[in-house]
């Protein structure tokens, strides 16, 4: 028998091998991300806090209770002001240090490009256990700190303990500095070199060309890592986890750790972990509807 | 003239001082890997009489004792082994799926492929606790695959979203006349799409190995046993085991530091590359 290829026969091989294509990786998405996601949405409204989910004991649907103990819980205030100094120190801190770091070596400022930018970004690649650790020992009673500021003050006591989030803000301006910088390169190289050969021979100095050519040329990128660093400081964790766990006394706990302590330290309560990461879906979600905006608004003008 | 000679003067001391501040990060971003590398070669004693100096006697007696005490060389092995297998299967799976997205016509790609987009933006604290149930729940607690097909999943929106973009930008032309020439979807596929999405694969393996090789907490809240705990984990449990050891502590973080730092070292321009590339679009 001849083998004739009809359209009908393509047309169906063809959506035999979509499906083989698409469906491997669109399952193990569904199980890993998108049905958890759901599923912690919905388990924040009911009694359900471990064991058999069937058989075991009943589970109840108890509506927004769990949210109601979250918003009238101090802890939760707490760690959301310690995101908050998080979210602070991002925007204003590695933003602007990132940008002048990349402004300084995509102008050619200074020689040996390539070294600073692999050094500068250093930080950012290592574990954050190694980090956080390595830091935790930088900073303690019995550590370099201490040494390194009696250099300068002689006798000088340090304790973690009077403004615990300091080191931990100091870290992470110090950790993800870099990643701007990167950012703002990668995007500053995009710029046409001549629109500012022409401004520097129109006469413009480079504060002039920064202001008028490169900053506005930025503006999209600019929104855009702002965005980036806030949802980023919203979800911060690994790094405080290792170096102070929250403590001491939860002072520099975050969201994040607030969840992870009421799910996984002594006696769980997954129903409030589970409002707990709901509530931080939602801010951030808020946010990209946010950079969507934002970007609609400023990000035409590139 | 001399307005000249004094601009020269003003660029040079400009210049000096832009300088000092580039060297002033660069001290900043190095100096407590520094410290921490010469501080792993002194005794503790030493290191509590002498916290910032170079050692005296340099000594590798810490090296030794964690590298067998905290079961290094086995944490190593499982290391790679995540990060490997994750990042084959990361690329295989989520580049069939961009393969079927960008050239096969279907009605169902909009849906499908819009929520691997909003993949991205969910986060591994919101899935936490769940994954924690379900892993439990299907047997998969203590096991290799039940660490492996979370790390597997969080990785596909990237890898879907990055895939399907490049691919798209491979003409349609070369595979339709592949079809024309009898060849099925499959060997189009390894012959044709994998070898022209190098570039972006490379994107897409350099993120994977980064986020999967220093994943912690995931691998912490799934397994309890330590045979199969990675690196960074065995660090963490060495290194806050032995608070009080200074030395050893400071040696067995050296050891975690070493693999990002060689991989980093060898692959900065991909690296850098890669992470311009994902962070835009997250």
């Amino acid at each position: 028998m001849a083998k004739v290829n009809t359209m009908a026969d393509t047309k169906r091989e063809q959506r035999r091998a979509y499906w083989a294509l698409v469906l491997p990786g669109f399952l193990l998405y569904i199980a890993v991300m998108a049905f958890p996601t759901i599923f912690s949405v919905v388990l924040s409204l009911t009694s359900y806090n471990g064991g058999k989910l069937f058989g075991g004991k009943p589970v109840e649907m108890v509506g927004l209770k769990w949210y109601v103990r979250l918003f009238g819980d101090e802890y939760f205030y707490r760690a959301l002001k310690n995101n908050l100094w998080i979210v602070l120190v991002s925007v204003l801190g590695q933003i602007p240090l990132g940008f002048f770091l990349a402004y300084v070596l995509y102008r050619g400022l200074v020689r040996g490009k390539d070294f600073f930018q692999t050094m500068i970004y250093l930080p950012t690649v290592i574990s954050t256990v190694v980090i956080g650790i390595l830091w935790k020992s930088f900073f303690a009673p019995h550590g370099a700190f201490p040494e390194l500021m009696r250099i300068f003050r002689p006798g000088y006591e340090y304790t973690m303990g009077s403004h615990p989030m300091i080191p931990v803000l100091f870290v992470i301006l110090w950790m993800y500095s870099g990643m701007y910088m990167i950012i703002f390169m990668a995007n500053l190289q995009k710029i046409d070199n001549a629109v500012i050969e022409a401004a520097r021979i129109d006469g413009a100095g480079e504060m002039q060309v920064l202001r008028y050519v490169i900053l506005p040329a930025l503006s999209g990128v600019i929104v855009v890592t702002a965005i980036l660093a806030i949802s980023g400081s919203l979800k911060s964790f690994d790094l405080i986890y290792v170096m102070t766990g929250g403590g001491p006394a939860n002072r520099t706990s975050v969201l994040s750790i607030y969840m992870f302590d009421k799910a996984f330290k002594g006696a769980p309560n997954y129903p409030l972990a589970n409002a707990i990461s709901t509530v931080m879906v939602i801010i951030s979600f808020l946010l990209i509807g946010l950079t969507k905006f934002a970007e609609k608004k400023f990000g035409g003008r590139e | 003239m001399n307005d000249i000679k004094d601009r020269n003067v003003r660029s040079r001391i400009s210049s000096f001082f832009t300088y000092l501040v580039m060297i002033f990060f660069t001290v900043m971003a190095l100096y407590p890997l520094f410290w921490l590398v010469i501080s792993s070669f002194k005794t503790t004693t030493e290191f509590q009489m002498n916290k910032l100096g170079f050692p005296r006697r340099w000594v590798t007696v810490n090296y030794k004792d964690a590298w067998v005490r905290g079961k290094f060389p086995m944490l190593i092995v499982n290391s790679f082994f995540y990060t490997g297998i994750t990042t084959i299967a990361i690329l295989v799976f989520s580049f069939m799926a961009g393969f079927g997205f960008a050239k096969i016509r279907h009605k169902a790609t909009p849906i499908l492929y819009g929520s691997f987009v909003i993949g991205i933006l969910l986060t591994l604290q919101s899935i936490m606790v769940p994954l924690f149930l379900i892993v439990n729940w299907v047997g998969l607690y203590n096991t290799r695959l039940g660490v492996l097909i979370p790390y597997i999943g969080i990785g596909m929106p990237m890898g879907v979203y990055l895939g399907t973009e490049y691919i798209r930008s491979i003409p349609d032309a070369l595979v339709e006349s592949a079809r024309i020439d009898g060849a099925s979807y499959g060997r189009i596929f390894w012959a044709i799409v994998i070898p022209m999405a190098v570039p972006v694969a490379v994107t897409v393996a350099i993120l994977t190995v980064t986020g999967t090789w220093n994943e912690f907490m995931l691998i912490n809240i799934l397994t309890s046993n330590d045979g199969l705990k990675s690196l960074p984990v065995g660090v963490q449990k060495f290194a806050g085991a032995l608070s009080t050891d200074y030395g050893k502590q400071f040696a067995a973080l050296t050891i975690g530091l070493i693999p990002m730092l060689l991989f980093y070292l060898v692959f900065r321009k991909e690296i850098t590359k890669g992470v311009a590339a994902g962070a835009v679009k997250g």
